[in-house]
This record gives C-alpha cells, sequence and structure tokens, in this order.
C-alpha cells in the first residue's frame, strides 16, 4: 500500500461527523485496495508519481484563492466550495429547488443524503472511496418532481495552493423535472482535490450536465459524475478537460429505467507534458435505452490523452440503441493517446457501433477553404479547431458555448504554434 | 481577362479535358453547355487548383497571371471565384468565422488593412440580406444542415463579399426550384459589371433565361465543339444534345464568335 494511501486512510478513521456510518463501507474497501499502479487496468496510462510525490499535508494552506468569476451571459444561481468548504449564504431560491451543504444539514436532508451517498458511483473508482471517506463538505441538491429550474446551478470548486481537499455532491431529480447543473473545477497551483457527484434522475426528467475539468499546472484532480437515469429520463451532459499532472474523470451512466435517453459529449485540449484521463462507463441495464457517445481530444508537444469508453450492454437490454466514438487530433510526434472504446454486448437485438481513429483533415473541405483565398495552413488550423467546436456548438446552453469557445480557442492556438507542431494523420493505433 | 490555350488535363490517369480553348474578356457572360461527362465541372476544378487535377498540357492566365503555377488561394487572390455545385459542410467552423477569414486573407493578399469585425458583420448581414438568407446563417457551421438551394445561396453570398473578377458557376441551377434560380440568378445579375466577367456552366438552358449569357458554347468530349450567342441555348434545349454523337469534330466552331 502506498503512503499516500496510508495516510489517507489514517485521516479518514480521525473523521468523526454524522456521515461516519456511510463512510465505514468504503473505508474497509479501501483498506483492502491495490494501490493504481501500471498492473491496474483503470490506471495502466495514468501514473500517480505526481500525487505520491507532492507532500500537501504539511503544506500551508493559501487562503487568497481567486474568487469564482462569473460567466457573463450565463445567469446561473453560483454555489462555490471553496477548500473543501461550501461558503454561499444562501440566497433565496426558485420554488422546488433544495440546496443543503452536508456540514449543515439537519435529521431530514441527512436521511435523505443516506439515501443517495454511493448508491449512483461504483465501487471499483479507488479516489471515489476516498472521497466516501474524506469528504469535508459538499451538496445536496434536490429539484422537486415536475419543477423546472430555469437558471443553471454552477458548483464552482476552488482550490489553492497547497490544499487537499474533498468534496461530494448528491443530486436528486424528481420525476419529471428540468434542470441544468455545472460543475467547474479551476486551479493550477499544486494542491490535490477529488470531487465526486452522484445524479439520481427521476422518471420523465431532463438534466442538462456541465463538467469543466480545467485545472491546470500543478493542480491534480480526480473526480467522477455518475449518473442513474429511470424510465424516460434524458441526459444531455458535456465534459471538457485541460490536462494538469494528473487530471482523472470517471463518468458513469446507468440506464436503470427504460427508454432513458444519454448524450455524452467530451473535449480534451492537452499541451506541453499535461495529462487528462477519462474513463466512462455506460451501463444499459434494461431495454430501449439510448446513449450517443462522443470524445474529440487534441493533443499536442508531449501531452498525454487517456480515454476508455466501456459501453455494457447487459441480457436484458434489448433494443439498446448505442454510439460510441472517439476521434483524436495529434499535434506532435510526442504526444499520445491512449483510446479503448469497449462495447460489451449480451443482448442480441440492439444497435452498436464503436470506433476510435487519429482524424485526418477532410480534404474536401480544406480545399474549399483554400478556394476562397484561405491559406493551407490557416485553413488547416481552421478545421482542427472546428472538429472541438463542433462539439462546443451542440452545447444546450448557448451562452455556456460562448463562454467556453475563446478560452479553447486560446488554448488552441498556443497549441498550434508549438515548435512541436505537426500534425499527424495516420491511423491510430488501440490499446 | 481569361485565356484558356489548348487545355489538356486529366483525372486519375484519365484525360477528361481534350484541349480546351476559351478566352473571356473583362465584363462578359460565357455559357458552358454539354452533356454530363462532357468535362464542365472539371473545367472549374482545373481553374481552381484541386488537388487531383492534372494538367498535362496547355496554359491559362487571369489577368495576366499565369494560373496554374498558383495555389488554390493565390487563385483566388488573383481574381477566381468557383460557385460549387455541392459546396461542402464544414461542422464546426461558423460561417461568419470562414467568411471573415477569406476576405480577410484577401485583403492581406491585397496589403491591406483588413476590416474590423464590426465592420465585417455590417457587411456580411447586408449580403445576407441581398440573397435572403437569414442572418442567423451566419452563425450556423459552414453550410451544416443548409438546404440545397441555401447551400447555392450561400457560395452567391460569398461571391458578394469576395467581389472577385472572374466567377465560374458550376451548375448552380441544379437542384434548385424556379424562385430559389430567380433568387441566385439576380444575386450574379446585380455583380455584372464591365470589369467582372461570368463563366455559367450548365446542363439545362432554364439559367440562362434569368442570367443572359454573351456566349453560348458546347462542351463535349473534353472541348468546345460549338459557339454562339444566346440563341445556341434555346437551339440545345430544343434538339438536346444527341447531335453531338452524331457531329464529328471537323464540324465543330470552336472559339469563332458571332459577329
Amino acid at each position: 500500500m502506498s503512503e499516500w494511501l496510508q495516510s489517507a486512510i489514517a485521516r479518514a478513521e480521525t473523521m468523526d461527523d454524522w456521515l461516519a456510518p456511510q463512510r465505514r463501507e468504503s473505508l474497509a474497501l479501501l483498506r483492502e485496495a491495490p494501490w493504481p499502479s501500471r498492473k491496474v487496468e483503470a490506471w495502466r496510462y495514468t501514473p500517480l508519481t505526481a500525487l505520491e510525490r507532492a507532500d500537501l499535508s504539511t503544506a500551508v494552506v493559501d487562503t487568497t484563492a481567486p474568487d469564482a468569476q462569473q460567466i457573463a451571459g450565463v445567469d446561473s444561481i453560483d454555489l462555490v466550495i471553496r477548500n473543501g468548504r461550501f461558503e454561499n449564504p444562501m440566497k433565496e431560491l426558485p420554488a422546488g429547488l433544495r440546496i443543503t451543504s452536508l456540514q449543515s444539514a439537519d435529521d431530514g436532508a441527512r436521511e435523505r443524503v443516506k439515501d443517495l451517498f454511493g448508491t449512483v458511483k461504483p465501487t471499483r473508482h479507488i479516489f471515489g472511496l476516498v472521497n466516501d471517506v474524506l469528504a469535508s463538505d459538499g451538496l445536496l441538491i434536490e429539484i422537486d418532481a415536475a419543477a423546472v429550474i430555469e437558471k443553471p446551478l454552477r458548483i464552482v470548486h476552488l482550490v489553492s495552493k497547497g490544499a487537499d481537499v474533498h468534496t461530494r455532491v448528491l443530486v436528486s431529480v424528481g420525476e419529471g423535472a428540468q434542470a441544468a447543473v455545472i460543475e467547474q473545477v479551476q486551479g493550477e497551483h499544486a494542491s490535490f482535490n477529488t470531487s465526486f457527484a452522484e445524479y439520481a434522475i427521476g422518471s420523465g426528467a431532463k438534466l442538462e450536465h456541465y463538467r469543466f475539468a480545467l485545472q491546470t499546472g500543478e493542480a491534480m484532480g480526480v473526480g467522477g459524475s455518475h449518473f442513474k437515469l429511470d424510465d424516460r429520463a434524458e441526459l444531455n451532459s458535456t465534459i471538457v478537460g485541460f490536462g494538469s499532472n494528473l487530471s482523472r474523470l470517471d463518468t458513469d451512466i446507468i440506464h436503470d429505467g427504460e427508454n432513458a435517453q444519454a448524450k455524452l459529449n467530451a473535449i480534451y485540449l492537452l499541451q506541453q507534458n499535461e495529462l487528462f484521463d477519462l474513463h466512462a462507463t455506460v451501463e444499459h441495464a434494461v431495454p430501449h435505452g439510448t446513449t450517443e457517445e462522443n470524445v474529440r481530444g487534441i493533443v499536442a508537444d508531449q501531452a498525454r490523452a487517456v480515454f476508455n469508453g466501456r459501453i455494457h450492454i447487459h441480457r436484458h437490454a434489448q433494443k439498446t440503441v448505442a454510439e460510441l466514438n472517439n476521434r483524436n487530433l495529434l499535434l506532435s510526434r510526442k504526444a499520445t493517446v491512449f483510446t479503448k472504446p469497449e462495447l460489451e454486448i449480451y443482448a442480441d437485438d440492439v444497435k452498436c457501433a464503436h470506433g476510435a481513429t487519429v482524424a485526418e483533415i477532410d480534404k474536401k473541405a480544406l480545399y474549399y477553404l483554400q478556394s476562397r483565398g484561405i491559406s493551407r495552413a490557416q485553413a488547416q488550423i481552421m478545421l482542427n479547431f472546428g472538429f472541438i467546436n463542433e462539439l462546443v456548438d451542440q452545447m444546450p446552453n448557448e451562452g455556456l458555448a460562448e463562454w467556453l469557445r475563446p478560452q479553447l480557442r486560446e488554448r488552441f492556438a498556443s497549441m498550434a504554434s508549438s515548435e512541436e507542431f505537426a500534425p499527424v494523420s495516420s491511423e491510430a493505433g488501440e490499446q | 481577362m481569361l485565356s484558356i490555350e489548348n487545355l489538356v488535363a486529366s483525372v486519375d490517369g484519365k484525360t477528361i479535358l481534350k484541349g480546351l480553348n476559351l478566352s473571356v474578356k473583362p465584363g462578359e457572360v460565357h455559357a458552358i453547355m454539354g452533356p454530363n461527362g462532357s468535362g464542365k465541372s472539371t473545367t472549374g476544378y482545373v481553374l481552381s487548383g484541386r488537388d487531383g487535377y492534372t494538367v498535362e498540357e496547355g496554359s491559362v492566365t487571369l489577368n495576366g497571371e499565369n494560373l496554374l503555377e498558383l495555389e488554390p488561394e493565390e487563385r483566388a487572390h488573383a481574381g477566381l471565384f468557383l460557385a460549387f455545385q455541392y459546396p461542402v459542410e464544414i461542422p464546426g467552423v461558423s460561417n461568419l468565422e470562414f467568411l471573415k477569414a477569406a476576405v480577410d486573407a484577401k485583403y492581406r493578399a491585397q496589403a491591406k488593412e483588413p476590416m474590423s469585425s464590426a465592420e465585417f458583420l455590417r457587411m456580411a448581414r447586408e449580403a445576407c440580406k441581398q440573397v435572403n438568407l437569414p442572418a442567423e446563417f451566419l452563425k450556423r457551421g459552414v453550410n451544416e444542415g443548409f438546404s440545397g438551394g441555401e447551400k447555392k445561396r450561400n457560395e452567391i453570398l460569398q461571391m458578394l463579399l469576395l467581389k472577385p473578377s472572374l466567377c465560374i458557376l458550376d451548375e448552380t441551377d441544379s437542384g434548385l426550384d424556379i424562385d430559389a434560380l430567380k433568387m441566385v440568378a439576380e444575386g450574379v445579375n446585380s455583380q455584372r459589371s464591365p470589369e467582372r466577367s461570368f463563366i455559367v456552366v450548365t446542363h439545362y438552358q432554364r439559367l440562362l433565361d434569368f442570367i443572359k449569357p454573351d456566349y453560348v458554347h458546347v462542351l463535349s468530349d473534353g472541348k468546345i465543339v460549338r459557339s454562339g450567342d444566346a440563341s445556341l441555348a434555346h437551339e440545345l434545349e430544343a434538339q438536346g444534345y444527341a447531335w453531338l454523337a452524331k457531329a464529328p469534330d471537323q464540324e465543330a466552331v470552336g472559339q469563332e464568335r458571332p459577329a
């Protein structure tokens, strides 16, 4: 067992709060869990050396972390979690929406937390277990049946230099309700953060979800967004990842009720020595579910992307329609992508497709742009960015897309101007 | 303006153009008609420099520049514009970004300061109005999800913004209903000027009712076999192209001009 995990367990043993009964089982699992190494498939390409070497336990936490800036053009209900503490004074909320901090939950809320905590997120995620036992605070977000919450809820995790923080988000979307939730993690200084979120989406409910893992540099983050979909529930989720010394996201989408629809788009833009790892698992446990998953990344310099997309169609999940696609663009010879799309099908009447490629520029599109006077080099940049932007265009919240686009554009421009720039257009090998 | 001499060009080793001659003076509108497979679209692709189209023989000059030596983007800077029969869809690249990049590139080639974004947006909206394309189409991906008619109008929109000196319209009428056809023709006619020339490539005479050509040429098996004035188009409409099969090469009048 690694020193890091030992000290995490030691810390967990001192946690003495009302969540202790919830933590107990995870703690037991964690004591038995093998520390991720190259030999553990789920962590084969994502080394934890940066975390093992970081000494955050004695670090002085810089409490002057920058404020959560508002997103211009998006009128959101902002929920700020700074260094592991939810700090918003609760303002007046729209009807049908309740938000409770885990620290200040009353008896009723504690009962409802117990109904959600650990019921969506699978126990195989080791840092999910770490989060179970160490989460110091978090949010319980409840949306009443049939409530339509117009404003998106934006959860901003601010992590200061030296901080080692763990927070949890639990969301219950009632029957026929509609809501949008944005999870945003930002930071660049040496720190470690785990933030796991569990969503129970009621029958006929619609959830629009965004997860922006925008930590860079030495800010390490491991997290997850896990969804359980009841009958006819609809999930539309967009994930955006920049990379850092360690940036890993696990997402699980569980079709628990029939005729549910899930759409997952994910984008990563990586440069220098950044690492981003996305593991996405979709479980079709019941018939008539639909999943559409599109993952696209651009990787420059010596950066490394890891994508593992698994769609598991259980024996009774007939009439499932599932599609998974991962396309990558490598901007340098030293950039790497480890991609592994997996379809595991046990039902015989399903429609499924999957693929992973290193993308090639569409020659016809290149000629079209050139024929209008745009230079070949500029046309290539436009098309490469367009490859990512196509998924940004699909984000249902236009204001959010307009906020994101220039950031991606700026990041892409610095990637494309790197000395290592040498677009690779060969077919990708899978893992 | 444009001078094509003895142009021989091939695709995948197959010779398509077999000695094309054409000369277009400023302000003229030339129609090129002909059956399928005669080389109509190939002419546009060769002139614009599409990959995979190899020039075996001949020369093409536009405004005194040797077109065949230039990259596709340089041909555009030299004043050439090809309105495509099947404009490509480019999701993720907004129409506005694309149009601004094209106009900026042209300005740069002319060593002029690029337009400000606000100024350009005003101009683009004005041009949208002219081709009856809602301004929201500027925000969408290039041609993404556009109908056939909308794609063609988007081509004309590009033409309005780029102000080329030679426009080649490649079967711009295909797939258009009569109203869309009129709209496209109005866009073209509004751009006719003593400095600007057009080559209208079409299978049918219908488009030429709205864009009146000065000359009509019949392309068959890679060369021009007959030329005349606008009345030739009507004659073709009445007779079809079947006579071409019977007409041996020696009957061709090539580049001969009507008086």
